[in-house]
């Protein structure tokens, strides 16, 4: 003990002289030898270029289907949320389950950026960037549900403390309150850290602008950025602050959005492993949308140096071992369902696997653990069509986790005689898909104005940023 | 390794032995509470060494590079899991081969009484759960799980002891697949320990976070080992100039995660039970508040999690190898009131009560030595690993950039 620094004041112990490592060498996290100027030359040239057509294509369609969204909420505004399936005693359905199913993906965004930057996982630096894109755009898409759901949208800001002439306050008690704080303090830090990883290449793009109008808009946004090394010094200072800020965030809101279920008395929701349960689905659902969006764009822009192999095997291997984990967490609900010999308890489990719903929950068995597991196998993380199809069926498989959960439970109460078959209608359904059209829209507008990746961060994981090999 | 450090693990063997005899008169002086107290000792060393099995594991998962001479360290300590399960036996024959069946797991006596309603045996939760709660079945996955860690702490041990001598990558390639399937079975095998062995005592409780809170208790009370194992290598001379406060800090940021971590988990368990306000979960929380079970209890939220927490927030003492000593000492010794606080209050009192920590003044000469026992048997079996090979894997693959660790 004694010593703070013992490598100083002692010489080097005998051992080190037989220090001989065997040599596994460390993938390459950019291929190929490119030169900083290629990293630059790539990704600035996709905000440069002029706008290819599949790009005009995609948007259009995603505009298209973006207005579906729009048209189903403003007759449901119109109408009242009857227009939904939802009836007694549903009356948590499909809104509950996009809501769940949106905000899971924003997950991976977060985690990519903060929980990975802690734990010194240097592959994140390809990916972060679309992956926090990735995850304000599902909490916008997921914010719709709840918002909409209240019914009286233009009375939705009740939903927040503050006080009013009715004196009419939330019930704090409520996990849905709880959702209003987490989901909002996510957004916001989400959106923080995003700008602030931006900066930097904002100020590339910036001085790369052929024209005024570029120059000065991307100008404004880059904040002054002049790369001088107290901005350095103190980007990477706040860097490391907001990701230690957006850590145990990443943690909260899906451990409240469980709360929502867990919090209640009923069978099948109230079960003390919701919460990490619901955080490995989440981190399982988000890296099924990263891999489901990089891939076709590695592909349409040729970025295989900047996502390697090893990208993908890690990627494919986080969706491995969380979805084991949210195999893990079904397992346990069966167990102890069983376990704890409660009879609702018991029936509520049997219902799932084997009654109305049975479809439902063996779907969302086949993609969360089954489908995962064929990640094992480095053939399969090697063929890119595979894994792409393999993160559908990820993404199909988690917004049926919440179907199950939310629909089983409450077709089936405590009072048979209300017992019924929850559908959606048509409204629900083209209100759901249109979100995906609104996610695209945003998400190729990122494409199209900024920086894809965080360039100035893969620069100081080539090999040319370490040149005496520490 | 400097000249004058010589370790004798017969020393620790020495107090192991006696920890062990003094639990062996306790059985005639003080049956039941000498019986708990070496179930909690157990339960508390088998849970660092399962710790350190998941350490080696987890750094194998990564392919880690600052890790590699901590690693070390965990794969002395997992060679006493084998041992751990030999420290089963005399549980089994006082369970299942003696008459005082009921002695810790109240429903392997059929004719227990419980308060208020008849036997067990007449017990409906018990006839619902005869399916798992079989004695044969329960020791049949004893013995499972302790052939399943002392299968992957050999493997991972003969791995990296062999890469020793003879320098082949294969046995690195050979240990990431171990701890891919490692992970799964250590997991699967850990939960179904911690249903058994603590949830059991009190069979008509459950929680399905019950084995995801074990999980984060063991990574705490082995990171807390390791935090003094490092320190006293350091100290002491054999790592030395080896082991720098970069690692330190590693292992202390580790340790405050699953400091976070386990307030994690043990809030959502008692907030989710205390909620729904159900009285099948409620009495286990209940009865954790009668007597000194309310100020351990608020030892555990204060000195256990915000105590640690505040202080592993601090970069200057996450480096400095005295105050993660102290801190490591500290956390260690309210890991064990944890598991106190999970077992003991399942024991009950001939009114039906939790049994108090201190009912009677010599309780603790039980205490100390059902911990001495199994805590003598992991030290001996850490020492011996230690003098047999190199003190840090000279060949494996990331060991120059574990040494150059300068982040």
């Amino acid at each position: 003990m004694g010593s703070s620094n013992p490598i100083l004041d002692e010489v080097k112990p005998a051992i080190l002289k037989e220090v001989d490592p065997v040599d596994i060498p460390r993938p390459a996290l950019v291929e190929n030898n490119r030169s900083f100027s290629w990293i630059t030359d790539k990704i600035c040239g996709i905000v440069e270029e002029k706008t290819p057509t599949w790009w005009w294509v995609c948007f259009i369609i995603a505009c298209a289907g973006a207005s579906f969204t729009v048209m189903g909420l403003v007759y449901l505004v119109a109408t009242g949320t009857g227009v939904w399936g939802l009836a007694n005693p549903a009356n948590w359905g499909w809104a509950i389950v996009n809501f769940v199913f949106w905000i899971g993906i924003g997950h991976a965004g977060t985690l990519i950026s903060a929980i990975l930057c802690l734990l010194r996982q240097k592959w994140r630096t390809s990916i972060n960037r679309a992956a926090e894109a990735m995850t304000i755009f599902a909490v916008v898409c997921a914010g719709i549900f709840p918002v909409f759901h209240v019914g009286r949208v233009w009375m939705a800001w009740f939903l927040f403390p503050i006080p009013n002439a009715n004196a009419i306050w939330p019930n704090f008690r409520s996990a849905l309150l709880w959702d209003v704080f987490a989901v909002s303090t996510y957004g916001t830090v989400s959106v923080l850290f995003w700008y602030v990883g931006l900066i930097p290449d904002l100020a590339s793009v910036r001085d790369r602008a052929k024209n005024k109008i570029r120059q000065v808009l991307y100008g404004i946004f880059a904040m002054g950025w002049r790369g001088s090394n107290r901005q350095w010094s103190n980007y990477e200072m706040c860097y490391l602050l907001l990701a230690g800020l957006s850590t145990p965030l990443v943690l909260s809101v899906h451990t409240i959005v469980s709360f929502d279920f867990a919090i209640s008395l009923l069978p099948g929701w109230h079960t003390t492993i919701f919460p990490p349960y619901f955080v490995a689905g989440a981190i399982f659902s988000g890296f099924g949308m990263v891999l489901t969006l990089m891939l076709p764009l590695r592909a349409i822009y040729r970025l295989e140096d900047l996502i390697t192999q090893y990208h993908i095997d890690c990627m494919t291997k986080i969706i491995l071992a969380t979805g084991t984990m949210v195999g893990y967490a079904y397992g346990m609900e069966f167990f102890i369902a069983a376990y704890g010999a409660n009879d609702f308890e018991i029936f509520a489990f049997v219902n799932r696997a084997f009654g109305n719903y049975a479809w439902a929950y063996w779907i969302m068995i086949s993609c969360n653990v089954i489908s995962p597991q064929f990640f094992w196998f480095k053939k399969i993380r090697e063929n890119t069509a595979l894994v792409w199809i393999i993160t559908i069926f990820v993404n199909i498989g988690m917004w049926f986790e919440r179907f199950v959960i939310a629909v089983t439970t409450l077709t089936r109460d405590f009072v048979p005689s209300s017992w019924g078959y929850y559908s959606p209608t048509i409204i629900d359904i083209f209100t759901y898909l249109g979100t995906f059209g609104l996610f695209s829209v945003l998400f190729l507008l990122f494409l199209r104005f900024l920086p894809l990746m965080a360039m100035a961060e893969i620069k100081v994981v080539t090999p040319q940023a370490d040149p005496h090999n520490h | 390794m400097s000249e004058d450090f010589s370790p004798n693990p017969k020393k620790w063997l020495a107090i192991g032995v006696v920890g062990l005899t003094i639990s062996f008169v306790g059985f005639f002086v003080d049956t039941q509470l000498a019986v708990w107290s070496y179930l909690i000792g157990l339960i508390f060393i088998t849970s660092i060494a399962v710790g350190m099995l998941f350490l080696v594991m987890i750094h194998h998962i990564f392919d880690a590079e600052w890790s590699v001479i901590v690693r070390r360290q965990a794969e002395h300590y997992i060679s006493a899991l084998p041992y751990m399960g030999f420290l089963f036996i005399p549980l089994f024959i006082i369970t299942y081969m003696g008459k005082d069946q009921g002695i810790l797991w109240l429903w392997m006596n059929q004719d227990a009484p419980l308060h208020g309603h008849g036997t067990v045996s007449t017990d409906i939760l018990y006839q619902k759960k005869t399916w798992w709660l079989s004695e044969t079945f329960f020791w049949a996955r004893a013995f499972f799980c302790f052939a399943v860690w002392t299968y992957f702490a050999r493997a991972f041990r003969k791995n990296s002891f062999t890469q020793d001598q003879d320098g082949s990558p294969n046995h690195t390639f050979s240990s990431r697949k171990h701890a891919a399937a490692g992970l799964i079975l250590v997991a699967l095998t850990w939960t179904s320990a911690a249903f058994d062995w603590i949830m059991g005592l009190e069979y008509h409780w459950f929680s399905t976070m019950f084995g995801v809170w074990i999980f984060a208790s063991a990574m705490r009370a082995a990171l807390s080992v390791m935090l003094l194992t490092c320190a006293f290598l350091v100290a002491k001379g054999p790592l030395k100039g080896i082991l720098n406060t970069k690692h330190l800090h590693d292992v202390a940021t580790l340790a405050f995660a699953f400091t976070v971590f386990w307030a994690y988990i043990s809030f959502s368990q008692y907030f989710l039970i205390w909620n729904a306000n159900i009285p099948e979960e409620t009495f286990w929380f209940n009865d954790r508040e009668k007597g000194i079970w309310w100020p351990i209890s608020m030892i555990l939220i204060f000195g256990y999690f915000l105590f640690p927490f505040l202080y592993m927030l601090q970069f200057p003492l996450k480096t400095n190898f005295k105050s993660m000593t102290f801190m490591a000492t500290w956390v260690l010794g309210l890991n064990l009131l944890d598991v106190f606080f999970n077992v003991l209050p399942s024991l009950k009192d001939s009114h039906g009560e939790p049994f108090q920590l201190f009912s009677s003044f010599h309780n603790i000469i039980w205490y100390i030595s059902g911990v001495a026992g199994a805590g003598g048997v992991l030290l001996w079996a850490y020492w011996s690993s230690f003098l047999k090979t190199k003190i840090i894997p000279i060949r494996d693959p990331r060991i120059r950039d574990c040494l150059n660790h300068n982040h």
